[in-house]
């Protein structure tokens, strides 16, 4: 990056962090210009990656297969128009119909069978038989239709127990990331920009 | 905003920027996880090819480029091919521009060593396509050239002729690798994350669908630590080190004046 380039950065970096001090104008300004700038990119990506090189240049050639989701994706954008807003079910349906028929499946697999293979085949350890009892616990938690009291109420206690150590560990996790993003800011603004850092 | 929020920051600035100028060099140790990854690619023969994804926003930077630039970097030296492309629309630029420097910095060939694919959007049908035909997905890469006359696009074809697909991202992307890749096409899955996302990865990592997660800018210190090549994860790990005990610190004090303040209101109560 050349000097103009980045100290136009610094200075945003600076207007978004001045927000710190309380809201003011230095900061709407910056903000309002990551929106629209994101919006901007987006726009331009998915016009050169997507719709030019697969939709606009094959039917040039003659070849129409792109014709069809370009159709769908303008019916879409009819929802700008309230007369016409109707069309825009076509697209939607066939987004949500196929969506869910591709997903449903999948997440069933990924995120509910596998998962509970391996928190069953996992009892093989210490660590495996943790897993086992805080899922079991955690579950008894979110049984609503049974009054948590006696040995039903303690494995729902256990299950508490178990989330707070998750939100814990997420909590720590959260703040370490938002640590590297301050980290990145001010190497940017006392390395790049100022050059006092020993590289 | 209350003042005393306000010094809170100021110290944390201070901290950090002490840190970053000092660098007082905390030890850092490796942790299993990052060694497994590590050890993943050092494994992969010179000639196989490594699919990374960029499946991150441009905020994100500053966490996942020292951890891409760290995995791309192991890449190279191990002569792997690298294919890179994006299922989001900010990781786009920032994915070609990092592996661009990097694959300069080593002296890759573009086209041959390493190529760019460029961004889909609808990850789901993008990831299921690759599955399928990668040449009907991405017929072109990113610099526009036609996937078939590039040496390495030409020897590529579907998840069979990967290696290993990482997926450099901060949100649910890699469980979507997860879903539509290595359960269906049973390729290797890692992701490359921020460490917000860890606590969500972990049962997926035990229950074998990831093969390895490396994350944060600890992730990637501990990665160039592996490399013996310090870059930006190491130079953060100070600063990062110092806030973590100034929060710790923090936190405790937090919970005495909490308690403190109960206890006295509890005393009131009583005299009353």
């Amino acid at each position: 990056m050349n000097l103009l380039e980045t100290t136009t950065t610094a200075l945003l970096t600076l207007a978004i962090y001045s927000f710190l001090a309380g809201d003011n104008p230095f900061y709407k300004f910056a903000e309002h210009l990551l929106v629209g700038l994101t919006i901007g990119y987006t726009l331009v990506i998915t016009l050169k990656s997507v719709i030019w090189p697969q939709a606009i240049i094959p039917m040039g050639r003659g070849e129409m297969p792109g014709l069809v989701p370009l159709i769908l994706g303008c019916l879409i954008l009819l929802r700008l128009v309230p007369r016409w807003a109707g069309w825009s079910r076509i697209s939607l349906a066939l987004v949500v119909g196929g969506g869910a028929g591709v997903a449903i499946p999948a997440m069933l697999k990924a995120r509910v069978l596998d998962q509970m293979a391996a928190t069953a085949n996992g009892v093989t350890s210490w660590a495996g038989w943790i897993i086992l009892i805080g899922v079991l616990a955690t579950l008894t938690y979110f049984v609503f239709t049974r009054a948590h009291r006696g040995a039903w109420g303690t494995s729902a206690r256990i299950g508490r127990y178990f989330m707070m150590v998750f939100f814990g560990a997420t909590f720590a996790y959260t703040v370490m990331s938002r640590v590297a993003l301050l980290i990145g800011r001010l190497e940017f603004l006392m390395g790049d920009w100022l050059g006092i850092l020993r590289s | 905003m209350g003042t005393s929020r306000r010094w809170i920051f100021a110290v944390v600035g201070v901290v950090a920027v002490a840190a970053m100028i000092f660098r007082p060099g905390f030890p850092l140790s490796v942790s299993q996880e990052t060694r497994h990854v590590f050890d993943l690619i050092d494994s992969l023969d010179s000639n196989s090819v490594v699919m990374i994804s960029f499946d991150h926003e441009a905020s994100s930077l500053p966490e996942v480029g020292p951890l891409g630039t760290a995995i791309v970097d192991h890449c190279f030296r191990k002569g792997i091919r690298i294919v890179g492309l994006a299922l989001f629309s900010e990781g786009t630029a920032a994915g070609y521009e990092l592996i661009n420097r990097r694959a300069s910095a080593a002296g890759k060939t573009y086209g041959t060593e390493w190529i760019y694919l460029g961004f889909r959007p609808q990850y789901t049908s993008a990831i299921l396509g690759m599955g399928e035909d990668l040449g009907e997905v991405f017929s072109r890469d990113y610099e526009g050239h036609s996937l078939a006359e590039s040496p390495l696009g030409s020897r590529i074809h579907n998840y069979r002729d990967i290696a290993l697909v990482i997926s450099v991202a901060d949100g649910s992307m890699p469980t979507y690798w997860v879903e539509y890749a290595q359960a269906r096409y049973n390729v290797k899955i890692a992701a490359a994350l921020t460490a917000v996302m860890v606590t969500s990865y972990i049962p997926y990592l035990e229950s074998h669908q990831l093969t390895g997660i490396v994350a944060g800018l600890r992730g990637a210190a501990e990665y160039e630590q592996l490399l013996s090549a310090p870059g930006a994860g190491s130079r953060g790990m100070d600063a990062q080190s110092a806030i973590h005990a100034l929060i710790a610190v923090l936190i405790v004090a937090g919970n005495i004046q909490a308690w403190r303040k109960r206890r006295s209101q509890t005393g009131r109560g009583t005299n009353q």
